[in-house]
């Protein structure tokens, strides 16, 4: 039996076989006819083109013969498929099951996958963009990675031979003038070739041309999409309008498509001729003026070291040819593939995403196996019936995987769906971790994935319930389920496999979350309510030198002044806020740099007086800043004490020197303040406090204000200030610094929430299996429990019986589940904060809500058993 | 010599499975069995033959099984299963019910 149906697949999947068999029977045809010829008096040659003549055209006949195979598979298909719809609208609380549990698994998997399509497989969207990588110099003894350009740096590197063209950028806020209100914008300038070398075609109008990037060329500008959509409402009749900004008139010449937001989110773009600042004489032509990135194309027949190499020549020449403007150390110039650049952050959670949502299939499958094993059950006698009309047993396995398929399709197809739904959730959420999410689409990869995990789970599960049905068929007429022994250890063995992913699912769930929650918990070491944040960014044209430091101190007046606010400072930055602190090296007074010691560096924060009171940043020892400080000659700073634990240890920072420009001027320390996380996650660095007026003029501030009254009233408030100053001037970007606080841990919760949803998932379908089989393992038993409550075994006895029985399954489970944990979570270390990946506490409370969510999906049979009428189930014996 | 008669598809199975209610017998013996038994009236064309016994096998009506011919090659002998044997009772009394009446029409 087991051969014929063997034969049957080979049939069905080997079709090399079947052809050889058809030439040979074929040919044996034809030696026959030959072999009658000679034996009626030809010569061999004769009757063998005689048979070949009178057989005729072989490959029609061969043909013809194709084609009985094939009609007859699709006409036994269409069969199966017509009797599997029937059979599946039979059961519709059966059906709606098993599409509804795929569908929850094709979904997320489809939806994950897309991300990871969009994000790691697809090409960049740009021309060519593997040839594309951001070059950066180091200076690797000093641990410094990223040593911005010069202008007339990106000059020399653009004579390498490795790089056929080199970009610059920079980014700068400008206001931007001719609108209802005056707007800040977000400005990316770049050389003339930016578009050209990343291979971006406007949507309308034009991008630059070299002649845009002369010296004195009228300002022009290419506006993003986004904020091309946000301002000006997607209206292509913005091309060609005029708007000033930095005191003279920019033309928009063009609009971007969609792209990554790379460099960064931006509002415009602009030649670097265009850009007051970068086109100064100073920044032009001076050596030690760095500003710029740079992004460049490498060679064709040029791999990436190779051009590292060659670079590395380039900047060696630099530093012999300008001692006094570059490091005396090494320098290199390094190269990142922009691809890595744009997702390399991206990979590891998208990556535990989709091996998360890949378990959850994985029980999704062992699940609806389950389901279609207890099906069978019921069908027994349908079955049985059919073989004894002469239906073979392959075309009862058949029929099963045909129904396996159809509830396969239907829950693939209802996945897609909940794929497509959820894709914009996802999308926003990888947009946290990488510029290329929006690029995440529903596209022909995504279907065919989906096509392809819709066929490997209906074929899964439509053969572990096949293998499970008995040889003999016929015999089940006779004995229709009695033994099942073979049948349950496949039930089983599904049930275990289940506890133990969903275990798993749940340990990787349960450390994200306490990570999470160990973020929340975290004293960041300042005050995080009744905080409001902005950002004023000055406009360069109108305010400079003097005239910057005036403007700030009649603002900070002006806040002070407002009804409500308690106390208001201004700060470079401000903690938790994405613009980065500036990092650069300092020595001590009276400590020179042994030879080959590298100096320190430390994070510099620019603060007027009131910062540390505001923002409620305690002092440990001396004091903070005054309205004198930094006046003059005499230069103060506050340090962290993170900073005196790693420099003055034993003895007191107060008073002693530090330089930040090798000596030529010493600042005093005045005080130590306690430490204030810049970033949630990471400990805080060494930090040095320098006062607003000691540091020179700074165009771009954020501001705090500490105040009770409800935020929007305060804004308002702040604005009104603003126009009675200086009415072209923007203040903008309000938050709470609560806000700001939950804006930073946005990601990490969304990554846990996400895995606490698919690990959810699991533990309800699988307890729900687990009821399944242990209420099934009950009814096969009815008649024992009835048997051994008449010979007096209490209730209670006959539950414990039964939750043993499911209990045993977890325990099981649980020690796959475990081991597999203990080799599987260091996967995620990446997402986890203060929290080992084999944290006992979480492996305990994981194990403890598995065995509790198990005893009570088992209480609901168990209850059943006990209430099993003892003369009932004996009087059916 | 009486001009040849192709045979009718449906017909052509009747005759196949007639033909094995003999006993097993490969492809060119089936033929040759058909033409034999008509005198040869009825020709049994290759292209349609080998096709109706793939058909047949495929519907289950006929199985094949790898053999040794009288001259001792290897050939692919065909039998009745059940069904086959079934299929070939139904289908005769089918075949004598239509050509009765066709010869009462004809002969009326």
């Amino acid at each position: 039996m087991l051969r014929r149906w063997r034969a049957r697949l080979t049939s069905l999947f080997r079709r090399g076989r079947l052809e050889r068999e058809l030439d040979a029977e074929l040919q044996f045809h034809i030696d026959m006819l030959a072999a009658q010829n000679v034996s009626q008096g030809m010569t061999p040659d004769e009757a063998r083109r005689a048979a070949l003549r009178a057989f005729g055209a072989v490959d029609m006949v061969k043909t013809d013969v194709r084609d009985a195979w094939m009609s007859r598979f699709f006409e036994v298909f269409a069969q199966d498929v017509r009797y599997g719809v029937r059979s599946l609208r039979r059961t519709p609380g059966f059906t709606l099951a098993v599409v509804g549990t795929m569908a929850l698994g094709i979904g997320a998997n489809s939806a994950v996958f897309s991300v990871v399509n969009g994000v790691l497989l697809r090409q960049l969207p740009y021309a060519d963009g593997d040839r594309l990588a951001v070059m950066r110099q180091a200076r690797p003894f000093a641990g410094i990675r990223d040593i911005s350009f010069s202008a007339l740096d990106i000059a020399d590197y653009r004579r390498s031979r490795s790089l056929s063209d080199v970009v610059e950028y920079h980014n700068m806020w400008f206001i931007l003038l001719g609108r209802n209100e005056p707007e800040r914008v977000s400005t990316e300038v770049v050389s003339a070739n930016f578009f050209d070398v990343l291979g971006i075609r406007p949507l309308y109008g034009r991008t630059f041309v070299a002649s845009d990037d002369r010296p004195g060329a009228p300002a022009v500008l290419v506006l993003s999409h986004a904020y091309w959509q946000r301002s000006f409402g997607g209206d292509p009749t913005v091309v060609g309008r005029v708007f000033r900004m930095n005191d003279r008139p920019h033309t928009v010449i063009g609009v971007m498509p969609p792209m990554p937001d790379y460099p960064q989110a931006v509002d415009v773009y602009m030649p670097t001729a265009a850009c007051p600042f970068r086109s100064s004489p100073h920044m032009a032509n001076d050596r030690a003026m760095r500003m710029s990135g740079a992004i460049v194309r490498v060679r064709n027949d040029v791999d990436l070291r190779k051009a590292e190499a060659d670079l590395a020549l380039t900047a060696g020449s630099l530093v012999s040819a300008y001692p006094t403007k570059y490091p005396t150390d090494t320098m290199e110039t390094r190269l990142t593939p922009l691809k890595d650049e744009l997702t390399a952050r991206a990979r590891p959670t998208l990556l535990i995403l989709l091996a998360t949502t890949t378990f959850v299939l994985l029980i999704v499958c062992a699940s609806i196996a389950n389901l279609l094993v207890a099906r069978i059950v019921g069908r027994e006698r349908e079955f049985a019936l059919r073989a004894a009309l002469g239906a073979g047993r392959a075309r009862l396995i058949r029929q099963m995987l045909t129904e396996s398929l159809l509830l396969a399709a239907a829950g693939g197809a209802a996945g897609l769906a909940l794929a497509d739904v959820s894709l914009d959730g996802l999308v926003s959420f990888a947009g946290r971790l990488t510029p290329r999410a929006a690029e995440a689409t529903i596209d022909v990869r995504v279907l065919l994935f989906t096509l392809g995990l819709t066929i490997f789970t209906g074929l899964t599960f439509g053969i572990i319930p096949a293998l499970g049905t008995r040889r003999d068929t016929a015999s089940s007429l006779k004995d229709a389920g009695r033994s099942t022994e073979r049948r349950h250890f496949v039930r089983s063995s599904l049930i275990v496999a289940q506890v133990a992913i969903s275990f798993m699912l749940l340990i990787a769930a349960g450390l994200t979350l306490r990570s999470v929650f160990k973020l929340q918990e975290l004293d960041p070491g300042f005050r995080v309510d009744n905080i409001l944040t902005m950002r004023v960014a000055l406009n360069f044209t109108k305010y400079q030198d003097a005239k910057i430091g005036q403007f700030w101190r009649t603002f900070e007046h002006g806040l002070v002044a407002l009804p409500g606010v308690i106390d208001a400072a201004g700060g470079g930055t401000f903690p938790l806020n994405s613009t980065k602190l500036f990092n650069t090296t300092f020595v001590r007074e009276n400590h020179p740099l042994a030879p080959g010691e590298i100096a320190p560096r430390v994070d510099v924060h620019v603060a007027t007086p009131g910062y540390f009171r505001t923002i409620g940043q305690p002092l440990v020892e001396g004091r903070t800043f005054t309205d004198t400080d930094g006046v003059g000659d005499r230069e103060v700073v506050v340090i962290n004490q993170s900073m005196k634990r790693h420099f003055w240890p034993d003895v007191d920072p107060l008073g002693r020197r530090i330089s930040g420009d090798d000596g030529k001027t010493w600042a005093t320390i005045i005080g130590v303040v306690q430490d204030a996380r810049q970033q949630l996650a990471t400990a805080p660095a060494d930090q040095v406090y320098v006062p607003l007026a000691e540091n020179g003029p700074m165009l771009t501030m954020n501001w705090l204000v500490h105040t009770n009254l409800p935020p929007p009233v305060m804004e308002r408030q702040i604005k009104a200030l603003m126009r009675t100053i200086d009415p072209d001037q923007p203040v903008d970007e309000f938050r709470t610094m609560d806000e700001v606080r939950g804006e930073s841990l946005q990601a990490p919760r969304t990554a846990a929430t996400l895995l606490g949803i698919f690990a959810l998932l699991a533990l309800i379908i699988t307890a729900a299996g687990l009821a399944g089989v242990i209420a099934y393992w009950v009814n096969q038993r009815t008649q024992e429990f009835g048997v051994r409550m008449a010979l007096g075994a209490p209730r209670t006895g006959v539950v414990s019986l039964v939750l043993r029985q499911g209990v045993q399954f977890v325990v099981i489970g649980l020690a796959i589940g475990l081991a597999g944990a203990l080799v599987l979570t260091r996967w995620i270390a990446s997402l986890l904060f203060e929290v080992q990946p084999t944290d006992a506490l979480t492996f305990l409370g994981v194990s403890a809500v598995m065995l509790t969510v198990a005893v009570l999906a088992c209480l609901i049979p168990a209850r059943r058993a006990a209430a099993v009428d003892p003369i009932v189930a004996l009087r059916a014996l | 010599m009486p001009p040849k008669s192709d045979i009718l598809q449906g017909t052509l199975d009747l005759l196949i499975l007639r033909t094995l209610q003999r006993g097993p017998m490969h492809g060119w013996g089936i033929s040759q069995r058909i033409q034999q038994l008509s005198e040869d009236v009825l020709q049994v064309n290759q292209g349609s033959l080998y096709p109706a016994l793939h058909r047949l096998e495929q519907q289950g009506l006929v199985e094949a099984e790898w053999g040794s011919s009288e001259n001792n090659r290897q050939a692919k002998f065909y039998q009745l299963t059940r069904d086959g044997r079934k299929h070939l009772a139904d289908e005769t009394r089918n075949w004598e019910r239509i050509s009765t009446a066709v010869a009462r029409v004809i002969a009326g």
